[in-house]
């Protein structure tokens, strides 16, 4: 993951409402993601991939610039697996992702509202990571291949959800987060005359805790 | 059964014990005659009864010495340990004769308190011991008591009739087995007990207190006088049997004395093994051994010579490490869990294959390796029986490696196989090594067939009549060997009973059926899955000689096990029951013992030929046996019967009331085989040699049934001869047509011969169209490299071969190259694969020579380095992947398996050419040192090169090369990179994906 997210991407994206020296946020959170799948094309049969349904826990660190207004770095860590299927045939390799992304925030009541709406949209990376068993031979392996190699992607964020205050310093939130990037193909890679192409939809719904400071 | 070349290893074998070789264990002398023991382990003793000095000898464990001795009442025949442990209990049998006064007894030892009380018996005791319960299990000459030794109070269970005690005081050179008669034991879970006297038997289920006694007769005598049970009850030794619950002989030791007195059997469940000494017939015994054996059939795995004889009932340690046993002196101490650091010798082949061929008559040499199994240093002599064949060295330490020479010149006139033995001695080994035979087979163009070496013996062979496959039964390890008819390789092993005569496969051709001379079952096999199932349980526990099965009947020939005449049961699949048939239709249920049965593949009748000329049929139709003769004074060799009402015994053709219509020619030798195909027939015989097998070739015969007189002009000569029948084996089915149509199975001197269905087809010459690398069938060779011959005519047959060096014959195909005999591994009649000699680089000539004539001459280029990848790798669905491996995974790299960064690659290819140290042409690279390939390769993936860790000959392979790579960290990803081995000015390329 080192690799993957230089050190100043993180510190570029939190100085920023750092600076502002507002009101701040911590918080985690937990829930289950579902993913869209793509058609990999060839004149030998057609084949749909994506990754399973899965678990998803995240973790952030938010500034509310304004009355409204805030922003919030987020990791994000999916356990899932990568799946291919075509006709009766399905095969499945062991996966998981982690991103890094930074959203703004749009609230809908002030901070001290009980509960307050928002809308949340941002920009980030994802690194898709196939962590199956490779074996000599794989089912469908004419038209695709799950790879055990890591992806990085860029991502964009799109979502909203509620807040709802439980006390003057914890914060309830129920979100849901649209996370696409493009195809990760060299996880998913397209066999010998294989096309594969545009952009993988990540939905998250979440629930979580946040402490604000 | 038939004439054996094992019976010959087996004298040798037991000769050479008698002259050579230490001995294992320790005897302990009790100064008297031990009748019985008990093992103590948690007080670490031994104890043992010592019948005519009236004590209990207290022997540690630890040292092996009797520490102490319990002085108890007169002649303690029998002890008992409770489990737990508390008490002791000792029988004494004190069977006075009249009119001295009888002092049967029971003494019951309090081990914690050292306490001793006697309680005095009506009648001799025969044996006792204990159950689960702790309650004491006491056999009488009258009836079966229940000891409570805590309370000394007996129960009455059942009471015996009719046993005759033996009195005393006896003549002189008795011994207890003899005396006190009876031997009972427990088993390991203390669930039940098991005992046996001169005539009774007895079952005594422990936690449901059920008593099941009976009455046996036995011939020869029940010995030795050893019971020995295993841990659930669920089997257990009586003397020479081998029986389960219902008390029939599951197996049963072959060729004994049933000497009571002599010999031992203990098993260990844990292990599947039983121990045991079973003296065989004779007045003067032999230097005592010890077999070792498998629990469920009695097959042999090893034998130990013993310093003295055993001489009753045994005991293994609770570990299975060490077995103790009444024997002469007392008692003997045998660890048999350290017998394999004990010296032994052992070859690690049972035979060696000399194939001579018309293409090469030098003087050819092969290895054969002496090692101790032990691993130990064990000094040892080896030798040959036979001029021509030669050893060297002669003697030496384990492990050793030693030539076998043999002259083809000396074997030049043969035209068939020799089978020569080396005889191996170690006068420091405990185990009695099993002599290597030496096949030796010279032969000639015209003659037909390729033959397989099966070790052993080898009694039955039967076609299947729906699957591509044959079965041959192999009687010295208990075994059915399944071959695939297609390449004639073994394709499973089915276990059998003990001594197995006969096989015969059931008309719906669902299931297999073995009969055993030493099994009171007859064995049951699923021919779909291959395993085995219920078995038959033979009426009266007879012995199944031969089996046959028409459309409504399965017969088969049994020797009585009550005594009786030879007769013949009728099999109940269904139920796994026999009965014997009260009569064969209008005649007594009587036939020789050495009879045999088959049946017409149509089901409509079975024929049985007995030794002593006569003949029976069973007419299925009719449902009942409706002919009977005795044309002949004596019959044997080939049996069969067909589908159009005639019938072949011995050289006689016989019609549908089996009265002979004609003889066939005894010219060409004894009749071995016979099949009847359709209204044509095959037919073989082998000149006959005395007491062995034909060193002549034997010959093959395709009759017109029509026109039987002139065989003789029909004949073939095969490769080696065909099996011939013995005393009390007179009887010989050694000749299977494949059910496809593709083959004729023969059984041979050497195994079994395979002979093209056309056989006596005139045959074209070969023609030699590409010659290339076997690897990626490219044209670059080099010296040692394997290479692919394609054509037409390259062989008869389709044959591989797993032989130690590479044969320069295969098939009835030679080849050679500029002159030089070439090894061979593959024939078949349009590809031939094969390994080109080291010694041949540059423009070459390649000749083939096969029984057609000879191939016109094809020229070819060898190079001295041609690396290429072999295509031979199978993953999923997916073939000819090449074989490069990776070693995180050991599986080959495919895209959905690609290659990595580190990764370490290992690439098997060939054409890598000379090594140092160099390997002789057709024989497996060594281990130790690595023959590695003189020239360096270099292996790139795209522009990157990857690290050498190692590039020479596989180790254990002929002709296939090994490169072992490591893949650097800056490679480049991509999912069709050229993977490129360069050596010596050549390279070759393959396509991998990587990724990072």
């Amino acid at each position: 993951m080192k690799h993957f997210l230089p050190v100043t991407f993180f510190v570029v994206l939190a100085a920023a409402p750092a600076a502002l020296a507002q009101k701040w946020e911590v918080g985690v959170a937990g829930g289950g993601n579902f993913y869209t799948s793509k058609s990999f094309t060839n004149p030998l049969g057609n084949a749909d991939a994506k990754l399973a349904n899965g678990f998803i826990v995240s973790g952030w660190l938010g500034n509310n610039s304004g009355r409204l207004l805030g922003g919030e770095l987020r990791y994000d860590y999916e356990q899932s697996s990568l799946q291919l299927s075509s006709g009766g045939t399905n095969v499945s390799f062991g996966a998981h992702t982690q991103a890094v992304h930074y959203d703004f925030l749009l609230n809908f009541a002030g901070r001290e509202a009980r509960i307050s709406p928002f809308v949340a949209g941002g920009a980030g990376v994802k690194v898709y990571s196939g962590t199956g068993r490779e074996q000599a031979f794989q089912p469908l392996s004419n038209i695709a291949l799950l790879t055990k190699t890591n992806q990085l992607k860029p991502m964009i964020s799109l979502g909203g959800g509620v807040k709802f205050r439980i006390s003057s310093a914890i914060q309830f939130r129920a979100e849901v987060h649209d996370y696409l990037t493009p195809f990760p193909n060299s996880v998913i890679a397209p066999a010998q005359g294989s096309k594969v192409g545009g952009w993988l939809s990540d939905f998250v719904a979440q629930a979580g805790l946040a402490w604000t400071f | 059964m038939l004439k054996s070349y094992w019976c010959k290893i087996a004298l040798t074998a037991s000769l050479a014990a008698a002259a050579w070789g230490a001995t294992f264990g320790k005897v302990v002398s009790i100064g008297g005659h031990a009748s019985d023991l008990a093992l103590d382990e948690p007080r670490g003793v031994l104890y043992i009864a010592n019948f005519t000095a009236n004590r209990v000898e207290v022997m540690s464990l630890a040292t092996n010495a009797v520490q102490t001795s319990i002085n108890v009442a007169a002649q303690p025949s029998s002890l008992a340990l409770s489990p737990d442990g508390h008490f002791l209990v000792v029988a004494h049998y004190g069977n006075a004769a009249p009119p001295a006064s009888s002092s049967n007894a029971i003494t019951v030892i309090d081990l914690t308190s050292n306490g001793k009380q006697t309680f005095a018996l009506a009648s001799p005791p025969l044996g006792v011991a204990f159950g689960i319960n702790n309650q004491a299990l006491v056999v009488t000459s009258t009836d079966f008591l229940l000891l409570n030794p805590a309370s000394g109070t007996t129960k009455e269970l059942d009471t015996i009739a009719g046993l005759v005690a033996k009195t005393l005081p006896q003549p002189p050179a008795s011994f207890p087995t003899n005396i006190v008669a009876a031997s009972v034991a427990a088993s390991g879970d203390g669930m039940f007990i098991y005992g046996f006297g001169d005539t009774l038997l007895f079952k005594y289920d422990v936690s449901n207190n059920i008593l099941t006694p009976g009455f046996y007769t036995s011939t020869p005598t029940l010995g030795p006088r050893a019971v020995s049970v295993s841990q659930d009850g669920s089997y257990f030794t009586f003397g020479w049997t081998l029986k389960d619950p219902s008390f029939f002989n599951i197996s049963q030791f072959a060729n004994i004395s049933g000497a009571l007195n002599v010999g031992t059997s203990a098993i260990d469940s844990a292990r599947n093994t039983i121990y045991a000494q079973m003296p065989p017939p004779g007045t003067t015994l032999p230097a005592p051994v010890m077999q070792i054996v498998d629990a469920d059939n009695l097959a042999p795995r090893s034998q130990i010579r013993l310093p003295e004889n055993f001489a009753g009932k045994s005991v293994l340690s609770s570990d299975g490490s060490t077995l103790y046993g009444v024997s002469d002196s007392g008692v003997m101490v045998l660890g048999v869990g350290s017998l394999s650091r004990a010296h032994q010798v052992a070859a690690t082949v049972q035979d060696i294959v000399f194939r001579g061929n018309f293409c090469d008559r030098r003087i050819a040499t092969q290895s054969l390796t002496i090692t101790d199994p032990g691993g130990g240093n064990t000094a040892f002599n080896i030798s040959s029986n036979t001029s021509g064949l030669s050893v060297s060295p002669s003697s030496g330490v384990t492990p050793a490696t030693v030539s076998v020479r043999v002259d083809p010149n000396v074997f030049a006139n043969q035209k068939g196989t020799v089978a020569a033995t080396l005889t191996i001695t170690s006068s420091q080994s405990v185990n009695v090594p099993t002599p290597v035979r030496v096949l030796i087979n010279s032969r000639q163009p015209e003659q037909r067939g390729v033959f397989v070496d099966v070790p052993g013996k080898l009694v039955d062979l039967l076609a299947d009549p729906f699957r591509n496959r044959f079965y041959v039964l192999r009687q010295d390890t208990n075994q059915v060997l399944v071959f695939d008819g297609g390449n004639n390789t073994q394709i499973a092993t089915l276990r059998t009973g003990n001594t197995p005569m006969g096989m015969a496969i059931t008309f719906d051709q669902r299931y297999l059926l073995v009969g055993c001379d030493n099994s009171h079952y007859l064995n049951v096999y699923d021919l779909e899955t291959l395993q085995p199932t219920q078995p038959v349980r033979m009426f009266g526990g007879d012995y199944v000689q031969s089996v046959a099965a028409s459309s409504n009947a399965i017969l088969a020939v049994t020797r009585s096990a009550s005594g009786g005449d030879p007769n013949i049961h009728s099999i109940d699949l269904g139920l796994r029951m026999s009965t014997r048939l009260p009569n064969l239709g209008v005649y007594q249920n009587k036939v020789a013992l050495n009879t045999v049965l088959t049946a017409s593949t149509n089901g409509a009748s079975i024929m049985a030929a007995s030794a002593d000329g006569s003949l029976l049929l069973y007419d299925a139709n009719v449902g009942s046996f409706t002919v009977s003769r005795k044309d002949f004074t004596a019959l044997g060799g080939a049996y069969a019967a067909s589908n159009f009402n005639l019938y072949v015994a011995g050289t006689n053709l016989l019609d549908s009331s089996l009265v002979p219509i004609t003889q066939f020619e005894a010219g060409t030798g004894s009749a071995s085989g016979f099949a009847f195909v359709d209204q044509f027939a095959f037919r073989t015989t082998a000149p006959s040699a005395g007491t062995g097998q034909s060193t002549a070739p034997g010959v093959i015969q395709r009759v017109d049934l029509s026109n039987v007189t002139n065989t003789v002009s029909l004949a073939t000569q095969m490769t080696e001869a065909p099996l011939l029948g013995g005393t009390g084996s007179a009887f010989t089915r050694t000749l299977a047509p494949l059910y496809n149509r593709n083959a004729i199975i023969n059984l041979t001197v050497s195994g079994f011969t395979v002979l093209p269905w056309t056989y006596d087809a005139s045959v074209a010459a070969p023609r030699i169209n590409k010659i290339v690398n076997a690897a990626d069938l490219s044209g670059g060779i080099a010296p040692g490299g394997l290479i692919t011959v394609f054509g037409a005519q390259l062989s008869p047959v389709n044959l591989a071969t797993s032989e130690i060096p590479l044969p320069t014959a295969l098939a009835d195909s030679c080849l050679t190259v500029n002159g030089l005999p070439v090894p061979i591994l593959f024939v078949s009649p349009n590809q031939l694969n094969a390994q080109m000699p080291f010694e041949t680089v540059g423009n070459v000539s390649m000749i083939l020579r096969t029984p057609g004539g000879s191939s016109d001459t094809f020229n070819l280029q060898v190079i001295p380095t041609a690396p290429s990848v072999f295509h031979s790798g199978v993953a999923g669905p997916n073939t000819d992947i090449p074989t490069v491996i990776r070693n995180t995974n050991g599986e080959l790299v495919t895209d959905s398996d690609p290659i990595h960064k580190d990764d370490i690659l290992v690439i098997f290819l060939t054409g890598m050419g000379a090594t140092a140290p160099a390997v002789p042409t057709g024989m497996p690279a060594p281990l130790n040192p690595l023959a590695v390939a003189l020239t360096k390769p270099t292996v790139t993936i795209g522009d990157t090169q990857l690290g050498l860790l190692y590039w020479g000959l596989a180790p254990g392979e002929v002709g296939v090369y090994q490169i072992n790579v490591q893949v650097p960290s800056n490679i480049k990803s991509g999912l069709d990179l050229p993977l490129t081995i360069s050596q010596g000015g050549f390279s070759s390329s393959l396509s991998v994906r990587v990724v990072e």
